[in-house]
C-alpha cells in the first residue's frame, strides 16, 4: 500500500518541486530606461535605428537556463533611424510591410552558456511572413536590489526575411547585416 | 609635350581641361535630370553616381592646379588690354566654379545627412554637420552655380570661337587635343 500512495503522490510531489528546482525570475522590463533597436549600413555607412513600440517578457536566470524564455513582440510601424525618408519607407510594403505584418516576434527555444558573463539564446524570429533561427548573445548583470541589466545582440540577414526585396535587394547599397541591439533595464514582478 | 610651353598648353594641361570639362557638364545635366529617375532606388543610384563624378571632378581640380603651379601657362595671347583682363576674369572664375560646384554638393549632401560613398569603393565624411534648415538653400546654391557656370562657359566659348574663326588665331588651337598651330612660325621668331 505504501508503494502505491508513493506512486500516486510522485506525479503531484514532482509538481510541488519544479517552481522551486529550476526558478527563473519573470522580470518585468523598465520601458523607459530600455531601449531596442537595430544597425544597418547605407552606401558604406551605419546607421542606427530603435522602436519605439515593443513588449518583451523576459524570464531568465543565468542558473536556470532550462527555465528561462524571451518573448517578445516589436511593432514595426515605430522603427526610428533618424531620417524622414527612411522611416517613410521602412514601414511600407518594400521593407516591413506593415500594413500587413504590424509584428514582429522573437521566441527563445534554448540557452547556452557562452562564458562566465554570457549565454546564448536560441530562438526564432518572425519577420514579414518569414520565420528563421535567430541567436542571441546575452549579458544579464544584477544589479543591486534585485534588478538585473541585461544587453542583448545578434545578426540577422535582412533578405533572409524579404526585409527590402526587389530593387532593394542589391546589398552593395543596403547592406545585408543588420544587427539587433536590446539594452533592457529589469526588476522582478 | 606633356608640358605647356611658351605657344601651347601641353597634353596634361589638355586632358585636364577637357576631361572636367566634359565631367562638369554631362554631371550637371546629368544633376538637373535625376528626378527622372522611375524609382527610388533608381534616384538612389544615379545620386551616387552623381556624387562620384562630382568628386572625381574635384580631384581633378586639385590635381590640375598642383600642375598648373609648377608649369607655366602659354604665354597670354596679344590682345587688347582689356579682353587680356576679360579673359583672366572669366578663367579665374571657371575656376572657382569647377571647385565650387562639388563643394557645394558635398556641403548640400552633408546638411542633408547622406552617406558619401565614392563609386561603392570608400566613404568621405561631411564637411558640415547635418542642418535640415539648410537643406533647401543648400540645393539651391549647388544648382545655381551650375547656371551661372553654364553663363560663364558663354563668354569662354563665345569668346575661343571668336579667336578662332573671326581672328583665325591659335588661341583656340593651342588648347585643342591633338591640333596642330595654324601660324607656328609667329610664336617660333618671338
Amino acid at each position: 500500500m505504501t508503494r502505491l500512495a508513493l506512486g500516486r503522490l510522485a506525479p503531484l510531489l514532482l509538481c510541488l518541486a519544479l517552481p522551486v528546482a529550476a526558478s527563473a525570475t519573470d522580470y518585468r522590463v523598465l520601458q523607459d530606461q530600455s531601449t531596442l533597436g537595430f544597425a544597418a549600413t547605407f552606401q558604406g555607412a551605419p546607421f542606427q535605428g530603435s522602436f519605439a513600440q515593443w513588449h518583451a517578457a523576459i524570464r531568465f536566470d543565468p542558473a536556470h537556463l532550462a527555465d528561462a524564455r524571451f518573448d517578445v513582440s516589436v511593432d514595426t510601424t515605430s522603427a526610428d533611424t533618424g531620417d524622414a525618408d527612411r522611416d517613410g519607407a521602412l514601414p511600407g510594403a518594400d521593407f516591413f510591410n506593415a500594413t500587413k505584418y504590424p509584428q514582429a516576434h522573437y521566441v527563445t527555444s534554448d540557452f547556452t552558456r557562452l562564458d562566465d558573463a554570457r549565454v546564448i539564446a536560441h530562438g526564432t524570429l518572425t519577420l514579414r511572413d518569414e520565420t528563421h533561427p535567430l541567436d542571441l548573445t546575452v549579458t544579464f548583470t544584477p544589479q543591486p536590489g534585485g534588478t538585473a541589466l541585461m544587453d542583448v545582440a545578434g545578426t540577422l540577414k535582412r533578405l533572409d526575411y524579404g526585409v527590402g526585396g526587389g530593387e532593394y535587394a542589391d546589398t552593395s547599397v543596403i547592406g545585408n547585416d543588420v544587427t539587433v541591439n536590446a539594452h533592457l533595464v529589469l526588476a522582478p514582478k | 609635350m606633356l608640358r605647356n610651353d611658351e605657344l601651347r598648353w601641353g597634353a596634361v594641361a589638355k586632358f585636364f581641361h577637357w576631361t572636367i570639362a566634359l565631367l562638369i557638364l554631362g554631371n550637371g545635366v546629368f544633376g538637373l535630370l535625376l528626378d527622372l529617375a522611375s524609382s527610388p532606388m533608381q534616384k538612389i543610384n544615379w545620386m551616387a553616381l552623381h556624387k562620384s563624378i562630382g568628386l572625381t571632378v574635384l580631384a581633378l581640380f586639385v590635381l590640375r592646379l598642383l600642375w598648373r603651379l609648377g608649369n607655366r601657362p602659354p604665354r597670354e595671347w596679344p590682345a587688347p588690354r582689356w579682353q587680356q583682363w576679360a579673359a583672366r576674369a572669366v578663367h579665374g572664375v571657371l575656376y572657382l566654379l569647377v571647385a565650387a560646384l562639388p563643394l557645394s554638393g558635398w556641403w548640400f549632401n552633408s546638411v542633408r545627412g547622406y552617406p558619401l560613398q565614392y563609386f561603392k569603393l570608400f566613404n568621405l565624411p561631411g564637411i558640415a554637420a547635418k542642418n535640415p534648415e539648410l537643406r533647401r538653400l543648400a540645393h539651391e546654391v549647388h544648382e545655381y552655380l551650375f547656371w551661372f557656370l553654364l553663363l560663364v562657359l558663354v563668354a569662354h566659348v563665345g569668346a575661343a570661337l571668336k579667336h578662332h574663326v573671326v581672328d583665325d588665331d591659335d588661341v583656340l588651337r593651342r588648347m585643342w587635343p591633338f591640333a596642330r598651330l595654324r601660324h607656328g612660325s609667329k610664336g617660333d621668331s618671338a
